[in-house]
């Protein structure tokens, strides 16, 4: 059943659709707000937050952007929020780097108890993780929702409060910065 | 004065860029490249093979990222999930009244009930409803707007809704539910849909 009937279905009280829309969409929010978080259990929280503001707010979603692309600007959102109960929070723009790529590697490694990270696909999987957590915020988003989660610069500018424009030149500033950050990786 | 007002609408269907042969290693910074210090703006020569394995080696990793669901999504889904369904919305009273008395049900819990009702109905599916009450919280208003198939006779389409909803109000709210003679029915017409997956 496409997103828009199931969000109509739910914004009307079907709770088995938002159930639906919840586990078709889970996955992608999950990968995006870890990203942003770092922590697994601050994901944990920021998804739960977001799932529980969706159902509240159906009532009155409006179809001016896919399910997908709200989920993601609610995930943002709470991310943000949670960030800045933490210290330190998102890095700033602009600002350098508060690790280098192995303490970031050594960062993930820690954070992620998967007893896929000893292969070869696992350990690169948590080389382009810690390449991510070295990026600001912003980067980071653009990067993942365009590379990840193939949404288009307009759906991303969104997401992210940029214009387009904008949007395409911090994709390329983070292909350029994790192409170098990968490079350090054996 | 109790209305009930189907109005409604008709849907139509819906039928490596790093590459080169310097590389700039600069401190990320989102809008302005002239904020990042200087001393991260080192310029240096990558060979080009070098550039082939680290590109390989990106792509890899994005489309291994883009397959994996993380260990922690799995852990928690099933909890979102059940969390989800034993969620509930702030809701306006309805008075309802029975053998026994009066009793209040959910604003929610009538439109989720009208929205099963009136998609099971052929050639209409809900698309908002809403219920307003007077001051003694019995029903005043059911506003119902509707998508329906194209070429379907909307007349007839929302004569049916009519009933079905007198149908379901009558079974939640017993006397206090809306006399048929008491309730206008508005047709909106706004847009047309032979989409099968949004009305059948």
């Amino acid at each position: 059943m496409p997103d828009e009937v199931l969000a109509r279905h739910a914004g009307l009280g079907d709770k088995e659709a938002f159930a639906h829309l919840a586990r078709r969409h889970g996955p992608a929010l999950y990968r995006y707000v870890l990203r942003l978080l770092s922590d697994p259990a601050d994901a944990e929280d920021c998804v739960q937050e977001v799932m529980l503001a969706a159902w509240k707010g159906l009532p009155s979603f409006r179809n001016d952007s896919s399910i997908r692309t709200w989920l993601l600007v609610l995930g943002r959102n709470q991310a943000q929020k949670l960030s800045q109960r933490q210290r330190p929070p998102f890095p700033r723009s602009g600002s350098r780097p508060t690790l280098d790529f192995d303490a970031a590697v050594a960062q993930v490694r820690d954070l992620r108890a998967d007893p896929e990270s000893d292969t070869i696909e696992g350990r690169l999987q948590i080389a382009l993780d810690a390449a991510l957590l070295l990026l600001p915020e912003r980067q980071r988003s653009v990067w993942i929702l365009r590379e990840v989660e193939d949404l288009s610069y307009a759906e991303i500018a969104s997401v992210v409060g940029l214009t387009p424009t904008a949007v395409r030149g911090l994709l390329q500033r983070a292909r350029t910065a994790i192409a170098a950050s990968l490079q350090e990786w054996r | 004065m109790n209305d009930i007002n189907v109005s409604g609408e008709v849907h139509e269907p819906a039928s490596g860029d790093a590459a080169g042969s310097y590389e700039v290693t600069v401190v990320p910074a989102d809008t302005d490249a002239s904020a990042a210090p200087r001393s991260n703006a080192a310029v240096r020569r990558r060979p080009a093979g070098d550039e082939a394995v680290i590109d390989d080696r990106l792509s890899r990793a994005t489309a291994l990222l883009r397959q994996h669901t993380d260990a922690g999504w799995k852990a928690i889904e099933d909890n979102v999930v059940a969390r989800a369904l034993t969620l509930f919305r702030p809701s306006t009273p309805v008075r309802g009244r029975h053998d026994i008395g009066d009793f209040f049900l959910a604003a929610d819990v009538i439109v989720a009930r009208l929205r099963r009702r009136i998609d099971e109905i052929p050639a209409a599916a809900a698309q908002k409803i809403a219920c307003t009450t007077d001051d003694r919280d019995e029903l005043e208003l059911v506003t119902i707007q509707l998508i329906a198939a194209y070429r379907a006779p909307l007349l007839e389409v929302a004569g049916h809704v009519h009933a079905a909803a007198m149908d379901v109000l009558g079974d939640l709210l017993g006397a206090l539910a809306p006399a048929t003679d008491r309730v206008r029915t508005h047709v909106h017409i706004g847009d047309v849909s032979n989409d099968p997956r949004v009305v059948i």
